[in-house]
C-alpha cells in the first residue's frame, strides 16, 4: 500500500504548546491540535476514517496529569467503546492509538506519526467487508 | 376527477407496521379519506403502479413512503413516486434511516444469500435451486427484482422532502403531518416532523435520573427485574433515549423496555449511534484501564445495539462502502 494516512489529534496542554503552531502544522499533514484529548468525540474518529485515514493517533497528557482532571480517562472509555463497535467491520483496534506523554516543543509528533504509519502499513488498507 | 389533493401511500422494504399505523388513525383516517383522493395504497386498495405511471408528473400532492430500498423493484417504485409527487414523506424508521433490516449491512450480499439458500441449518435445498433475476419457463421470460448490494434509506435513492421517524410513527404525529401538508403549513424542506429534543426530555422516568449517572455494571433488560418507574440507565440498562429524538410517546418505556432508538438522531446530530458511544463513555464509572475493560466487555454487540435502526444512513454505516 502507499504510505498510510494518519490523522493526528494532540492536546495543546502537553503537545507543541511552546512551538510555532503554524510552522509545525506546515510540517505535519493531518495534524489537529485540540484542547484536551477528552474533547475528541467518537464522531471525529469515524469521520477521519470516512475521509480516508488509515489510522488515527491521539496524543494526550501523561496519565493523571490532565488539565481538566479526567480528560484522559474519558478518552480511554470512548476509545474502548468505539473499538468494540468498529470490530464489526473488522477495523483493527490498532488503527486508533493513544499516546500519553508531554512534548512542549512538539518535536516528537512526526516520530509518533511515522511509527504508527509503519505499524498500520503492516495491517494494510481497511478491509470493511465482514468475512 | 374530484379536484381533491391526491395522496399515495406505499411500502418498499418494510414490514407493514407503518401501513398499520396509518390504519390506526381510526376515525381521523375517515376525515383524511374525505379530504383527499388516495391514488395508491398497495396494502389496502387495489390501485396498480400503471395507474400512477399514467399520471402527470407532480400530480400527486403527497407520497407517504415507508420501508427501505434493497431491491430493484423498490428502487423503481420510489423513483416513480418521486417523479409523480410534489411532496415525498419518508415515513417510519426504515424509510428515514434504513431501519432494523438495515442491520443486514453488517454482512455482505453474498453472506446473506448463502445463509438463506445454502448454509442455514433449516435449509433443505439438495438440488441447489437458487432464485435468478431472469429465468425462462415455457418460452416465457420471468423476472425477479434484483437484490442490491446493501440496504438504503429512502433519501439515498430519491430526494426526500420530509421525514417522520418511528417504528412505526405514532398516530398523533401522522395526523399532524397529513394535516400540515393539506393546510400547507409544513416547515422547511428536509425537516423531521417530530420534536427536536431527546427522548429523555419527556421521559416519565426523567425525574428519577440521578444528577450524574454512574454505570459500574451494564445489564441487558432480560437479566434484571427492571423497576417500572426508575430511569433505565440508573438501573444499568442501556437506553438509547439519551441520544434519540423525542416524539414516540414512550411506547417502549411504558411497557418497561428501554428505548432502542427508532426515532433516530436528535436535531442537528449526524449519527445517533456514534453519539451514543460518546455519551455512554461519559457515564461509565471507571478510573482504571481494568475497570474500563470490565464494564465495556459487558456490552454484547455494541454496533448492533447502537445502530439497530440507523445503520444505512449513519456515518458508521458508511465505513462499509460496498458500491
Amino acid at each position: 500500500m502507499n504510505k498510510p494516512k494518519i490523522v493526528c489529534f494532540s492536546c495543546k496542554f502537553s503537545w507543541g504548546y511552546l512551538a510555532d503552531e503554524s510552522k509545525l502544522a506546515a510540517e505535519i499533514s493531518n495534524w489537529i491540535p485540540i484542547i484536551c484529548a477528552g474533547k475528541i468525540d467518537a464522531e471525529y474518529l469515524v469521520d477521519a476514517f470516512l475521509h480516508g485515514a488509515d489510522g488515527v493517533l491521539i496524543l494526550g497528557c501523561p496519565e493523571g496529569d490532565c488539565h481538566y482532571q479526567d480528560g484522559t480517562i474519558e478518552t480511554k472509555k470512548r476509545l474502548a467503546l468505539l473499538r468494540q463497535a468498529l470490530a464489526v467491520y473488522n477495523i483493527e483496534p490498532e488503527r486508533i492509538r493513544l499516546v500519553l506523554a508531554r512534548d512542549p516543543e512538539g518535536k516528537d509528533i512526526p516520530g509518533h506519526i511515522e511509527e504508527m504509519a509503519k505499524a498500520i502499513g503492516r495491517l494494510g488498507k481497511i478491509k470493511t467487508a465482514k468475512a | 376527477m374530484t379536484g381533491k389533493p391526491k395522496v399515495a401511500i406505499c411500502w418498499l422494504g418494510g414490514c407493514g407496521g407503518c401501513d398499520e399505523a396509518v390504519v390506526d388513525l381510526n376515525e381521523v383516517l375517515l376525515t383524511v379519506a374525505d379530504a383527499v383522493d388516495i391514488v395508491l395504497w398497495p396494502i389496502a386498495l387495489d390501485f396498480k403502479y400503471d395507474h400512477v405511471k399514467a399520471m402527470a408528473d407532480g400530480e400527486i400532492t403527497l407520497s407517504i413512503i415507508n420501508g427501505n430500498v434493497r431491491n430493484s423493484e423498490q428502487e423503481e417504485v420510489a423513483k416513480l413516486l418521486r417523479k409523480k409527487s410534489q411532496i415525498v414523506l419518508a415515513f417510519g424508521a426504515c424509510a428515514c434511516f434504513g431501519g432494523t433490516p438495515g442491520m443486514a449491512n453488517f454482512r455482505s450480499k453474498e453472506d446473506i444469500f448463502n445463509w438463506v439458500y445454502k448454509d442455514a441449518p433449516t435449509v433443505n435445498n439438495p438440488n441447489g435451486v437458487f432464485p435468478q433475476p431472469v429465468s425462462n419457463v415455457d418460452k416465457k421470460e420471468l423476472t425477479l427484482p434484483a437484490f442490491h448490494e446493501s440496504v438504503k434509506s429512502l433519501n439515498q435513492v430519491i430526494d426526500v422532502d420530509y421525514y417522520l421517524p418511528g417504528c412505526p410513527p405514532p398516530t398523533d404525529l401522522i395526523a399532524h403531518a397529513v394535516t400540515a401538508t393539506l393546510e400547507n403549513k409544513l416547515p422547511m424542506k428536509g425537516s423531521s416532523l417530530a420534536p427536536h429534543k431527546a427522548l429523555c426530555d419527556s421521559c416519565p422516568r426523567n425525574s428519577t435520573k440521578p444528577q450524574k449517572i454512574k454505570l459500574t455494571e451494564i445489564k441487558r433488560i432480560h437479566e434484571i427485574e427492571a423497576k417500572p418507574d426508575i430511569c433505565f440507565l440508573a438501573q444499568g440498562v442501556l437506553c438509547m433515549g439519551i441520544a434519540t429524538r423525542d416524539g414516540c410517546g414512550h411506547n417502549c418505556i411504558d411497557i418497561n423496555l428501554p428505548c432502542r432508538g427508532c426515532f433516530g438522531p436528535v436535531e442537528g446530530v449526524r449519527d445517533a449511534g456514534i453519539k451514543m458511544i460518546s455519551t455512554l463513555a461519559a457515564i461509565i464509572d471507571a478510573e482504571t484501564d481494568k475497570d474500563i475493560e470490565k464494564i465495556t466487555e459487558q456490552i454484547i454487540d455494541m454496533a448492533g445495539y447502537n445502530f439497530r435502526f440507523s445503520l444505512p444512513s449513519s456515518m458508521f454505516g458508511s465505513l462499509k462502502n460496498p458500491e
